[in-house]
């Protein structure tokens, strides 16, 4: 019993975290076509640009995350204007372009900081107990934090006029251009808000699991999985899809070793995927 | 058309007798890898042309790789018939995984087979001792020795067949046919193609070439990894399909060549090569979007308007 309430709070916390990055993805994914390879690295620098700020500033802990956010966030824009405007919609053009990015970025984080893990210090510490629960007061932040920033993205995609204007481009280009939508604009705001997500999980896993020059592609797996299984346009189906591989992470390692997780998890993907190619939730795409 | 062949000839000669020339044998390891990476990206472009983005083709280099050096250390079979067993196992596999795949269209195929690339990885890491687990296989019994320059004529000879073959393909009736189900299958249905036949087809002809560049590479080398056959392998090979050109056969045989050779002349910046890379393909897609095979017909068309009254 102990170990199947660990395995459940196991997983909401993770979920929280894949679907965190992975709604970013999933956004640039279906307005612009756009695969985003850069995604993960954006994820590891911005855990690294916490760290500076920590370390070498010796600002305060949550005043370094809202920084490194704010800054991660407006590095946005320039990446949509300079790297995927012209070749809007172009599949091929624009992943070279994410490759070559990350490969820029992973080098340089290699070259000034080599192969070494580093540690960023926990927001909070202390466990909560309550019955026969015990919850790390760190996971159940990070999941608050999370959760939070989840129901306030589901309502601004919903409610207001940027986000059903984000939703129409990823339904209908030419439609969306017939209604006036100006559809590079909201593709700023969308490369805004992924790359802000991604600085958030980057700082809160940062803290987490430590920081590495190649965690990013666990990250980048992780949100190529949860867009595709979830299907490509369909917001409940990523949450569903996070969900799902949540409770695969946190209750396969339990009866099998760490490979044979991961290929299990691979083998049952491709099988959903085999059996519904659009994804669980997804609508056929032109 | 004349002229092109013996450009073609011209080339092979000069490629045949290059070995007499060179006495480093880091140079000739450097060359024999890009004649393998060759064929590697002209079986990726294959699969391409026939409208499937194939971008698990790094699992079919892995499953030769693993099949082959596995037979020859655990069965004791000579390289010479199990680099064969090894390319079969390959072909086998992508006929198996081919056949369901050919359901899925466009993005669907590319990401369900990118996530079988991923598997497949981690089912050669869950092997444990008989595939090396994490760290790898070592003392595969090797093709030709240890000396580099055997194994330059024989992989020359090889690269070129493969081209030869690839090339007949592509531009066979099945290549057109392939180039049609690419461009409509509701098209090519109507005039009575058999669509999945041809697309499980040409994933078999890349997957028999990758799996035989897998099966050399670790006879060539001795040791393998599954580093070098993870999806970042896969993405090389598209670079190399993208920065030379997809629309042209040369594409893949010239963007390899160039991004494996200029990273290597300036060694000197070991470290900072990922930059040289990343600075041709920013340079390629934004200036060439026909890729580096396009660069001497733009320069012949600039110099003609130059010298034009």
């Amino acid at each position: 019993m102990q170990l199947f309430i660990g395995a459940v709070v196991n997983m909401l916390f993770l979920s929280s975290m894949y679907i965190l990055v992975a709604l970013g993805f999933a956004l640039l994914f279906s307005i612009m076509e756009l695969l985003h390879v850069a995604h993960g690295v954006i994820y590891m620098v911005s855990g690294y640009i916490c760290s500076f700020f920590l370390t070498k500033l010796g600002l305060n802990q949550w005043l370094a995350f809202l920084l490194t956010v704010l800054i991660v966030s407006c590095f946005g824009p320039f990446l949509e204007r300079f790297c995927f405007r012209p070749f809007f919609r172009d599949f091929d053009k624009m992943l070279l372009v994410g490759v070559a990015i990350s490969a820029i970025v992973q080098t340089t984080v290699v070259l000034a900081k080599g192969y070494q893990f580093e540690a960023l210090p926990p927001f909070v510490t202390g466990i909560i107990k309550w019955g026969p629960i015990t919850v790390s007061l760190e996971r159940l932040v990070t999941f608050l934090i999370g959760g939070a920033l989840l129901l306030v993205l589901v309502l601004f995609i919903n409610k207001s006029k940027i986000g059903l204007q984000m939703q129409a481009v990823a339904q209908d280009l030419e439609g969306a251009l017939l209604q006036g939508i100006d559809v590079h604009r909201v593709s700023a705001i969308a490369c805004v808000i992924a790359c802000g997500l991604a600085a958030v999980a980057g700082g809160l896993m940062g803290a987490y699991l430590g920081l590495g020059a190649f965690m990013g592609d666990y990250v980048f797996t992780k949100c190529l999985i949860l867009v595709v299984l979830g299907g490509i346009g369909s917001m409940s189906g990523l949450f569903l899809a996070g969900l799902i591989i949540g409770a695969l992470d946190a209750f396969l390692p339990i009866f099998l070793s760490g490979s044979a997780t991961e290929a299990l998890s691979m083998g049952i993907l491709i099988c959903i995927l085999l059996l519904r190619p659009r994804g669980l939730l997804g609508r056929e795409l032109a | 058309m004349k002229k092109r062949w013996l450009i073609v000839a011209a080339v092979v000669i000069v490629l045949a007798l290059l070995p007499l020339f060179i006495s480093s044998p880091y140079v000739i390891h450097i060359l024999n890898l890009t004649f393998l990476y060759i064929v590697a990206a002209t079986s990726f472009r294959t699969i391409v042309i026939s409208g499937q983005f194939p971008l698990g083709h790094g699992a079919f280099m892995g499953i030769g790789a693993y099949a082959s050096a596995m037979a020859a250390k655990w069965l004791g079979l000579s390289p010479w018939i199990s680099i064969p067993f090894g390319t079969a196992v390959a072909c086998a596999v992508g006929i198996v995984i081919g056949l369901p795949f050919a359901r899925l269209r466009a993005v669907y195929y590319a990401m369900v087979s990118l996530f079988f690339n991923m598997g497949i990885v981690q089912v050669i890491h869950s092997l444990g001792r008989w595939s090396g687990g994490y760290s790898g296989l070592t003392g595969i019994p090797t093709l030709l020795g240890f000396s580099k320059t055997p194994y330059y004529f024989c992989f020359l000879f090889l690269c070129l067949l493969s081209i030869l073959v690839l090339y007949r393909f592509e531009h066979s009736r099945i290549g057109i046919t392939w180039k049609a189900i690419a461009q409509s299958y509701l098209i090519a249905w109507s005039v009575g193609i058999n669509e999945r036949f041809y697309r499980v087809f040409a994933v078999a002809i890349g997957c028999f070439f990758a799996g035989l560049v897998g099966a050399l590479y670790a006879h060539y080398n001795g040791v393998i990894g599954t580093a070098t056959f993870s999806f970042m392998a896969t993405f090389m090979l598209l670079m190399f399909c993208v920065i030379g050109g997809m629309r042209s056969f040369l594409g893949p045989i010239i963007g390899t060549s160039v991004l494996v050779l200029v990273p290597e002349i300036f060694r000197s910046l070991k470290q900072f090569s990922p930059y040289l890379a990343a600075g041709i393909m920013i340079f390629v897609v934004f200036f060439l979007p026909q890729g580096l095979v396009s660069l001497p017909g733009l320069m012949l068309r600039k110099m003609g308007k130059r010298h034009a009254p």
